[in-house]
């Protein structure tokens, strides 16, 4: 292709016309000095040269002569591989296999791990965060510490402060619904930055007296769910969690909350939390959100001013803090858990800021871990992709030795040829980069779907902006030189050494090998591990029997139920299920098994004192229904269930799990002791322990069983509980039933949160599956990847040798021998590759070790298994040329080239 | 690839040394501006015929040095009355053969003083 001519330095035509000129000055002169015309033109041109080298030599003084060279190369790499459609087809599908694996999880470490906060400077947001020896870290803050901190405008240019609030009741116009809330402090938007795109959102003015403010901001994407975008949404008056308010604004779709992966639906102020979540307000009692410095309940960040660093921050906020923390010790004076260890623990906290750009970090802290390790898994698996292609190329370039050799003799620069052939590489690395990117796009949301929880599905807004067009666009240049460069010298040098010894193309090729089988090898094992961790995290008695049974919420007290309600409400409930055929027992909790939470206090034994360093230990609480552990079949070790006689009137019952009563008896029983909980409800009154439970899971399966103590929520009403059925049928087909059944007691009682234990059991396993079957896919790809490599060079091989094995066939080795000794090379090769695998697979799977349960990193098992498995892969593309190899007939093989 | 300069003994050829030619090119200029086939001719006049160039080599070296800004060139008409571009001196191109001339008999008098020693030590 010519460039267009005003592209270029100077037309050849203008440089034509110059050495024409040229050349009849010469002839002119000559003519003058007397000799014939035929000899003057013939010795002007014999003085000038060759005027087509003199033009090729001036075009090469040309700059853009180079990017004319380049669409040259461009265009032939084009017809050479629209030639060749299948070779074509392999390595675009490969790469873009390879590639937009890459690009899928990168996208997704971009978006979870990496990207900042869509909101004005998030660099100079901060977290800020106590830590304490007796506590630990603790990301929540109570009101009067919050208060404090606001005033610290030295170093900040402001701080606010919110609080999650879970399936909140959303009602319009009569019609009830689910969102997730947030209670947020009035500068909450402003210091961020986020303007309403219609109306306004929750300003400073808002932050009045408690009880004063109900206004509340929507979310863009619930704006579109529930309102279809209607502009009249502002001024229009709704009902949160039985109590009104009035929508003021809309925030911009891209705002989501602090929380990455999490979405906010609606945003209340902060003074309205009594409005909304009574039972948890408390006001006017020593437990008021507002007044208790013991109640942690708000999330706090800030904006340093520019230029203040974080430690220069801490250093100004700490004495005010220690302040706060001294009066809040003392305002415990009357309360019933105050003791000199609670107010020394209260002293000791100390101020921790974390940067805060990058919103919280529950999805970050979740999945930060096995999202790098499927990212070095699909970095791997590209490499293993890689090297087939370098060794297709090889091949490749073996075919073509006659072009390469054509276009050598005919005045191809060896320099010349190798761009064109690397442009070819770089050509086939963004083919398969550009598909890699539209398979990207489509895995990235199968992607999210795999790691979505059923109760809190992870929402982030995956997409490829502009660092993963970049990361991709490097990616598949880089793989293409990788796989590139080398065949691409090789095949211009093969022509040079006529005699054809392809040597070190085998040697280049046997390393490829060998490299795949080591590479394969190292995710084969880490595959291993991590699917036995998850079947031993499945076959793991978890304390209870997650099949056959459902569970579904209710929170009678956000529709209108009063306290005293509650306990004969949920007994009606519990009547009527038990009513309807299948249903095996029913029962309630405030927490079901696996749901990730409980609260937790201190534990006081009657007429024990406990040694200075328990005295803070706390145990974990759990208000349940009648028959709680015959329903969800937690073994009881020692005494009876509760049943419905333990209510309120009744003697105060409670039960141990089998590590709270080894950590405060020992070996002895504790039936018949008496404990007491003050911390817990401010209620100081002895319970009675009535019986022993085998240890349960709450928070995930790998969890050490934490102390736990059972009461009966009949003795303790809470609203928000979590019915557990037992059926005798499929849990899911009792759904329908069970729901209607609330229903036909009340018909504005919303229910959320129905499912199964097993799903809920499933879901605590996401990460560990999402990690098991990704690895395991792409170990599964390489390895099939590393056979067919394994398979072609060997194959390619046996038919280089076919004149050579003709040769021993004739001298009368056996088709076995031949076999064998095929054979022999390519377990040689697999067998080094086993070499250098098993070191690196060791070394991976000890940076894995924190991922794994219930085996070592070394598991000799696994290590075993995956040997066994990567060699008889090798055996089997070793296998198949070896037969053909066998089957060389003696005769026609010697005719053979 | 520095153009080949023949001597009248075509045995004797030898390679210049890479730039020698762009010397001679804006060396003969300063005499003011000619035409391709002027300067071959002058170069070859002025070292008395012991410099042959081959005329076509003086051509992608023209290029060079104009795209360089050493000198520029504008189509006109030759003595001869025939259509021939004409190249003359820039001014930096001036400041170019000054350094270049300073240097150059630099390095023929130190060549010239090994090669003398060499020389002498051998007889």
């Amino acid at each position: 292709m010519k460039l267009p001519l005003w592209l270029r330095w100077r037309s050849d035509r203008e440089l034509d016309e110059e050495i024409q000129a040229h050349l009849e000055l010469e002839i002119q002169n000559n003519l003058d000095r007397g000799m014939p015309p035929a000899e003057a033109r013939f010795a002007a041109l014999r003085t000038f040269g060759n005027p087509t080298r003199v033009r090729e030599r001036a075009r090469e003084n040309d700059l853009l002569t180079a990017a004319e060279g380049l669409l040259q190369d461009i265009r032939y790499s084009l017809r050479t591989l629209r030639k060749s459609p299948t070779f074509t087809l392999v390595v675009v599908a490969s790469l873009a296999l390879g590639i937009g694996a890459n690009t899928a999880i990168f996208s997704l470490i971009d978006t979870a791990l990496l990207k900042m906060l869509p909101v004005r400077n998030p660099e100079q947001l901060v977290q800020l965060k106590s830590i304490s020896p007796a506590i630990g870290l603790d990301d929540a803050f109570g009101y009067p510490a919050f208060k404090e901190l606001r005033g610290a405008t030295q170093v900040f240019s402001g701080v606010l402060a919110f609080r999650k609030l879970y399936d909140m009741d959303f009602e319009v116009d009569g019609h009830g619904g689910l969102a997730n809330g947030q209670l947020v402090s009035g500068e909450y938007f402003s210091l961020l930055g986020v303007q309403a795109i219609l109306g306004r959102t929750i300003l400073p003015g808002d932050e009045k007296a408690p009880g004063q403010s109900p206004v509340a901001v929507i979310g863009y994407d619930y704006w579109r769910e529930r309102f279809a975008l209607d502009p009249e949404v502002v001024g229009k008056k709704i009902v949160l969690n039985n109590s009104p308010f009035t929508i003021v604004g809309v925030t911009p779709p891209e705002f989501f909350g602090l929380e990455p992966g999490a979405r906010i639906d609606v945003s209340v102020p902060l003074n309205m939390v009594a409005q909304v979540r009574p039972d948890f307000a408390a006001p006017g009692t020593p437990y008021d959100v507002f007044t208790a410095p013991f109640r942690n309940w708000l999330y706090v960040l800030a904006r340093l001013k520019p230029g203040v660093a974080k430690e220069q921050a801490l250093a100004n906020l700490e004495p005010i803090f220690a302040r706060t923390r001294r009066e809040s010790a003392e305002g415990l004076s009357g309360l019933p858990f105050d003791s000199p260890a609670v107010r020394r623990a209260f002293v000791a906290t100390k101020l921790q800021l974390d940067s805060g750009g990058q919103g919280l970090a529950t999805v970050r802290a979740r999945f930060s871990k096995p999202l790098w390790i499927v990212m070095a898994v699909v970095a791997l698996l590209l490499i293993v992709t890689c090297a087939n292609i370098a060794n297709l190329l090889l091949a490749r370039g073996n075919a073509r030795q006659r072009e390469i050799a054509v276009r050598l003799a005919i005045g191809a620069s060896r320099s010349r040829l190798i761009r064109q052939l690397v442009v070819e590489s770089v050509l086939l690395g963004l083919g398969g980069g550009a598909f890699g990117l539209l398979l990207a796009f489509w895995a990235g949301r199968s992607l999210l779907l795999l790691m979505s929880h059923s109760r809190a599905p992870i929402l982030l807004n995956v997409h490829p902006d502009g660092t993963v067009l970049i990361f991709t666009l490097s990616v598949s240049l880089f793989t293409a030189l990788l796989f590139g460069i080398v065949p691409a010298c090789r095949a211009a040098q093969q022509t040079i050494r006529t005699s054809g010894k392809a040597t070190s193309r085998s040697t280049f090729g046997n390393a490829l090998v060998v490299v795949q089988v080591a590479v394969s090898l190292v995710l084969v094992m880490g595959a291993g591990l991590l699917t036995r961790t998850l079947v031993n995290l499945k076959d793991f008695y978890p304390g209870f029997n997650q099949d056959r049974v459902l569970l579904f919420s209710v929170n009678p007290l956000m529709t209108g139920y009063r306290e005293s309600q509650l306990v004969s409400l949920y007994e009606r409930l519990l009547d009527r299920f038990n009513a309807i055929p299948g249903v095996r027992s029913a029962t309630f909790s405030v927490h079901s098994p696996l749901s990730a939470g409980f609260s937790s206090t201190q534990l006081n034994v009657q007429g024990y004192r406990p040694p200075s360093d328990r005295e803070l230990a706390s145990v974990g609480v759990e208000a349940v229904g009648p028959e709680y552990f015959r329903t969800v079949e937690t073994t009881v070790l020692l005494g009876r269930d509760f049943t419905a006689a333990d209510r309120a009137g009744g003697p105060k019952v409670s039960i141990l799990n089998k590590t709270a009563a080894h950590f405060y008896f020992g070996d002895t029983s504790p039936i018949g002791r008496r404990v007491n909980m003050p911390g817990y409800r401010g209620d100081p009154s002895w319970l009675e322990i009535v019986a022993v439970v085998e240890d349960a899971k709450y928070h995930d399966l790998r969890e050490q069983a934490a102390p736990m103590i059972y009461i009966p929520l009949f003795q303790s009403p809470e609203s928000g509980v979590t019915f557990e059925v037992r059926t005798g049928i499929d849990p899911a087909s009792a759904a329908t039933a069970l729901i209607n059944a609330i229903k036909a007691t009340d018909s504005r009682l919303p229910v959320f949160g129905v499912k199964t234990l097993r799903s809920q059991l499933d879901d605590s396993l996401l990460q560990e599956r999402l990690v098991a079957s990704l690895s395991s896919a792409f170990g599964a790809l390489a390895l099939l990847l590393a056979g067919v490599g394994l398979y072609g060079l060997m194959a390619y091989s046996v038919n280089r040798r076919t004149n050579e094995i003709g040769i021993r066939m004739a001298l009368g080795a056996r088709p076995v021998e031949i076999a064998r000794m095929v054979l022999r090379e390519t377990l040689l090769l697999a067998g080094l590759g086993l070499a250098i695998g098993i070191p690196a697979s060791m070394i991976a799977s000890r940076l894995i070790a924190s991922e794994l349960y219930g085996l070592k990193p070394g598991d000799a098992t696994t290590v075993l298994l995956a040997i066994l498995v990567t060699s008889g892969i090798a055996a089997l593309a070793g296998y198949l040329p070896a037969r053909r190899a066998s089957r060389v007939d003696p005769m026609i093989a010697l005719r053979y080239e | 690839m520095s153009p080949r300069v023949t001597e009248r003994n075509p045995e004797d050829r030898i390679q210049l040394l890479q730039g020698t030619l762009d010397l001679l090119i804006l060396q003969t200029l300063v005499f003011g501006p000619c035409h391709g086939h002027g300067i071959a001719t002058g170069i070859e006049r002025t070292s008395e015929e012991v410099l042959l160039i081959d005329h076509g080599s003086l051509y992608p070296a023209l290029q060079r040095l104009e795209r360089a800004g050493l000198i520029a060139s504008e189509w006109g008409t030759s003595d001869k009355n025939r259509r021939a571009r004409f190249y003359k001196l820039t001014r930096s191109g001036r400041a170019r053969l000054a350094a270049e001339t300073g240097k150059w008999e630099k390095m023929v008098r130190a060549v010239g003083r090994i090669l003398r020693a060499r020389g002498e030590e051998a007889t």
